[in-house]
């Protein structure tokens, strides 16, 4: 646990302080500022997560074709899209790694914004040794946990209506950016698996949000618009959001 | 080998991974967030309150964990009464008891003020009255003078009420910080308020109107303000142990000179004869010369000193967090080295106030029991700790 808080806990508290009193005091647009910062820090990897999806997007005639072709012999056209994938230089895998690194950040980042706003004497007694000596840090303490309405140390639950709407843009952009990253399928086993994920995610986060700090919620919520923002202009466009996978157009021709 | 791995069951693959890892994801926020002293949903209960123990007629007083007011007999060690009962709990007290005449009174943070029977612990009367909702958390203790009591509120009011009925005699018109944490302190017909934001008011204790002087530093107020002569003391978040002249806009001096401390001055510092002693959150007590802020010496007591010095005739007494206190003469001249008097080990954290009396500190550990620690014989006396926890 101190490893922890020495590495990453308590430099990503100090960080979040720091831009708070930076920043006029407003802690949620330290949240959105930090935001900022851990998607430039993990850009590398957003990057290629973001070439692959386009690629595999670009890619969607030539699976198509192959589909035709070995359409009736499922092993021979997954060696064949297998191929197509080590050809293209693309790993389907490739777009887990961003999420995998953004979960300690998380977990960092939900420590920091609760041990922040120090919310009971304990907290604030435990904040106190946990700061660095900048001057910046400890003028900022307290800091107010208002932000647009909501309460940021609170639960979204406990902020009612802004709570509840903060969980819906959370699990909405969500579900847009993951349509967005969302490679085609191929077969309907594929399309269902992928359809629940592409559900499921979202609404998992959206509880997640209700269930946590607001100030969380803000955090995804802002890292989901950045994540959709980036995919448009990486990817030119909106993805598979608008796109339909052969089966759903099959099902939607009746056949 | 690539080439032979399925395609289905690597996409199949891919989405179990990403199913798994959405699910880890709760386990792991829940396990991040233990080992801190709050809660997740939220962070709005705190986790036990730390009331100091009074001495007054033999018997202490002091505030449980769990929120009770409990008196114990100091010579016999058996609990006088406790309120309420087991089955009644109120809420965490973090304030320190405080009698006047036949009454202990008690502020919890749940946002009420009781007052109790001292002799048998019987309720008198609390305020806001029963169904008139609730004042904030009361954390700094509340401070009494002639008949009055007044309290800091984290609803960022200060209140002031009749002791004998529990009646408000005023609340302040205005908001003066986002919360109050610490207690006012009073002078002359003035009581003085520290805030969190870094504002320090002065309020007529007649009519509870702020009276015109503000001072604001650029850093919150960590400690309560201490008024001597015409100054006020009071320690910051800015690692700044403050001078204020009363009137004035500048602070006459900060302590450290130079770099500010290794960390807050939470604890309130007491001035003695011209000499200021602040217990700082970094370990060490500085002795700082009133007039000028200048440092006479320092004692790293290993520990964060949480709990405010106290000075009985001439002896200081300090105990850091991790429950050594010290007991220093304040009439010896140190010169390089700092040797406290007693160095007594009290075998538990401590971050409430104490209190001494007749060469006898009364302590009250954060596992919720009392001790006694004899500063001649320098180790605890014989009996106890005595538990505050009830046993169910």
């Amino acid at each position: 646990m101190e490893a922890w808080n020495l590495i990453i806990g308590n430099p990503v508290l100090n960080v979040l302080i720091a831009l708070s009193h930076g920043l006029g005091g407003s802690f949620g647009l330290a949240i959105i500022a930090l935001t900022i910062i851990v998607r430039l820090i993990t850009w590398p990897l957003n990057k290629r997560q973001l070439n692959s999806t386009k690629a595999l997007q670009e890619m969607q005639p030539k699976i198509q074709e192959l589909q035709k072709k070995y359409g009736k012999n499922q092993q021979k056209l997954q060696q064949e899209m297998m191929k197509l994938y080590k050809e293209a230089g693309v790993n389907p895998l490739g777009c887990l790694w961003p999420m995998l690194v953004q979960f300690p950040i998380w977990i960092a980042l939900y420590q920091a914004i609760m041990r922040a706003l120090a919310t009971t004497p304990e907290n604030l007694l435990d904040l106190a040794q946990r700061l660095y000596s900048w001057g910046i840090v400890n003028q900022a303490i307290p800091l107010s946990s208002q932000f647009l309405g909501l309460d940021l140390g609170q639960t979204a639950s406990a902020n009612g209506g802004l709570g509840l709407l903060l969980a819906i843009i959370v699990g909405g952009t969500m579900w847009v950016q993951q349509k967005m990253t969302q490679a085609p399928a191929v077969d309907p086993r594929q399309e269902s698996t992928s359809r629940m994920m592409t559900l499921m995610m979202p609404v998992m986060f959206g509880l997640l949000t209700f269930s946590f700090a607001a100030g969380l919620g803000l955090y995804w919520a802002t890292s989901n618009i950045i994540g959709i923002i980036t995919q448009y202009f990486i990817t030119g466009g909106w993805g598979n959001l608008k796109f339909q996978s052969p089966f759903q157009r099959a099902s939607a021709e009746g056949k | 080998m690539v080439d032979t791995i399925p395609y289905l069951s690597y996409r199949m693959k891919q989405a179990k991974v990403s199913l798994l890892i959405a699910i880890a994801v709760l386990p792991l926020v829940l396990v991040s967030c233990s080992g801190t002293p709050f809660s997740c949903s939220g962070a709005a209960q705190p986790t036990g309150g730390w009331s100091g123990p009074v001495f007054h007629d033999g018997i202490i007083y002091v505030g449980s964990k769990d929120g009770r007011v409990i008196a114990i007999n100091a010579s016999s060690r058996e609990e006088k009464w406790q309120w309420p009962d087991t089955t009644g709990i109120r809420g965490l007290i973090y304030t320190t008891p405080i009698v006047d005449g036949d009454l202990v009174c008690i502020g919890t943070y749940s946002g009420e003020v009781y007052a109790l029977n001292r002799a048998d612990g019987e309720y008198i009367w609390v305020y806001p009255p029963k169904g008139e909702g609730y004042i904030g958390a009361v954390v700094g203790s509340p401070v009494i003078a002639n008949g009055i009591m007044y309290i800091s509120s984290s609803n960022g009011k200060v209140y002031a009420l009749n002791t004998t009925n529990g009646k408000r005699k005023w609340e302040t018109d205005h908001v003066l910080a986002g919360k109050l944490w610490t207690s006012p302190a009073v002078m002359g017909g003035t009581l003085y308020v520290s805030t969190l934001d870094g504002h320090i008011y002065d309020v007529s204790l007649e009519t509870g109107e702020l009276l015109g002087w503000s001072f604001i530093a650029e850093a919150g107020f960590a400690s309560s303000p201490v008024v001597y002569e015409d100054h006020i003391y009071v320690g910051s978040f800015d690692r700044y142990l403050y001078s204020i002249e009363i009137g004035s806009n500048v602070s006459t001096w900060k302590f450290p000179q130079q770099k500010p401390a290794g960390n807050w001055f939470w604890a309130s510092p007491i001035v003695n004869e011209g000499i200021v002693y602040a217990g700082c959150l970094d370990g060490k007590l500085y002795a700082i010369e009133a007039e000028t802020g200048e440092k006479l010496w320092e004692f790293d007591a290993g520990s964060p000193i949480i709990s405010s010095p106290i000075l009985r005739d001439n002896l200081l007494i300090i105990i850091g967090e991790l429950g050594t206190l010290y007991v220093f003469d304040v009439d010896t001249e140190f010169e390089e080295e700092v040797v406290p008097l007693r160095t007594i080990s009290i075998g538990a954290s401590v971050k409430s106030s104490f209190c001494a009396r007749d060469g006898l500190v009364y302590v009250r550990g954060e596992d919720d029991s009392i001790y006694v620690a004899d500063i001649e014989r320098g180790e605890i006396v014989e009996g106890w700790p005595v538990s505050l926890t009830t046993e169910k």
